[in-house]
């Protein structure tokens, strides 16, 4: 059944199986698929929606604000995916805020890394 | 005595190697004739002088004999090589020990000793690193797995033997992190081939292997790199290899086909040497260029030699 929803669309997004995942990832179709993800992201910024998918109050207002390119996002991308970036624009998000606090309260920000060639 | 040992020093200087005998023949002419020396001064003053002051001491007090008892202790050798450093010394002190050639001599040792302790610091770096996982005691990264190359062909980690090898965990339905560093693997990989040569193997392990058979593999990482190995195997060896490398993964273990879902895993470059010990763990903050870096060091550093280094060619 999969195959046969998915396939004879002419714009629509990649072939993807009855789960909802990408039947062969390749780099367009990632491509078409970031490139989705960037508009809905660029609406909810524009309607100040922050986070899509945890709260009800935040699905509700992207769905009101941002519904057509939201679909486009689902079409174009794994449905783990989708959420995936979701949940990532949230966490990026409160992690540039935690680190703008740190900043503002004149901390310094030394992210746990390996030491880069020829730092000592 | 101060005086005539100045002059002295004078008459040594101006007499050469052959002082001796020519002081004494000075002395015998400046008691006989006046003009007999005359005849042999030579255009110095000095020599002149000294030949003055000479003869206004014999004339004055004693016989030849009594000058030349006094005269030749100056001119023996051991006094006069002494007094030839002293003057040596008087002359090299005018200017201090410091001199253009000294200069350069000690910038071009100083900058050599530099040059190479500042290597050799950096290689036994390096070295530890490499070392720090050899040995007894120590915790052990990577280890032996039997898994499926993309071509279905069987390989091992014995086929990583004789090359260093660079391994990734990863799965093809990895939305941003795994794709990302793949094409900085791509980068690393043709640098290090560029400089070094062909001593290093791609390997990308999948953490997926439901979803990531040979096939989906082979179309995967061909757009990543045509030299790009990609190993799946069941479910339990793909287990036991990340357990071997200490890759952390979330893959659930019983997954119903064309189920969506993402696999969580570790995601750094290891490093691994031609005998199969882990070197070094590369992670997402190092650029290409600086993972290159890394690695170029490392395979420099190798002094054994590669074994079945023909294998991939």
């Amino acid at each position: 059944m999969g195959w046969f929803s998915s396939g004879p669309k002419d714009e629509g997004g990649p072939a993807k199986t009855s789960g909802g995942a990408f039947e062969s990832p390749t780099r367009s179709t990632r491509k078409q698929c970031y490139a989705a993800r960037d508009a809905f992201f660029d609406c909810l910024d524009k309607n100040n929606v922050l986070d899509s998918i945890n709260t009800k109050s935040g699905r509700e207002k992207a769905q009101t604000f941002c519904s057509q390119l939201d679909q486009e996002f689902e079409k174009n991308c794994a449905h783990s995916w989708v959420e995936y970036f979701k949940k990532q624009r949230v966490v990026n998000y409160q992690r540039e805020q935690t680190i703008k606090k740190i900043e503002a309260q004149g901390g310094e920000i030394t992210a746990p890394q390996l030491p880069l060639p020829g730092q000592k | 005595m101060s005086a005539p040992r100045r002059l002295a020093i004078g008459a040594a200087r101006a007499a050469g190697n052959t002082a001796a005998p020519r002081n004494a023949r000075r002395t015998f002419a400046s008691q006989s004739s006046t003009s007999a020396s005359s005849s042999r001064v030579v255009s110095r003053r000095s020599t002149q002088c000294l030949r003055e002051a000479q003869n206004s001491i014999a004339g004055n007090s004693k016989p030849a004999n009594a000058l030349r008892g006094q005269s030749r202790p100056f001119t023996q050798s051991a006094s006069r090589s002494k007094l030839k450093t002293i003057d040596q010394i008087r002359a090299r002190n005018k200017g201090g020990p410091f001199n253009l050639t000294a200069a350069i001599l000690f910038l071009a040792a100083g900058g050599g000793l530099y040059a190479y302790l500042t290597y050799e610091k950096e290689r036994m770096a390096r070295k530890r690193i490499a070392d720090q996982t050899k040995g007894i005691g120590k915790p052990k990264v990577g280890g032996p797995f039997e898994l499926m190359d993309q071509e279905g062909n069987k390989f091992t980690s014995n086929d990583m033997l004789g090359k260093y090898s660079l391994v990734y965990f990863g799965f093809t339905h990895c939305p941003d992190i795994c794709p990302d560093e793949l094409d900085k693997m791509a980068l690393m990989y043709d640098k290090v081939v560029a400089e070094c040569g062909t001593v290093l193997t791609p390997l990308m392990i999948t953490c997926d292997p439901a979803r990531d058979d040979p096939k989906v593999l082979k179309e995967y990482l061909k757009e990543f790199h045509p030299e790009f190995i990609g190993l799946t195997g069941d479910y339990n060896q793909i287990k036991d290899t990340c357990k071997a490398y200490r890759v952390y993964f979330s893959t659930p273990s019983s997954v119903k086909p064309g189920e969506d879902y993402l696999v969580d895993h570790s995601i750094y470059f290891y490093l691994m040497d031609p005998e199969g010990d882990f070197v070094e763990a590369i992670g997402r903050n190092f650029t290409a260029d600086q993972a290159a870096r890394i690695m170029i060091d490392h395979i420099k550093d190798w002094e054994k030699p590669l074994k079945k280094e023909t294998r991939w060619e």
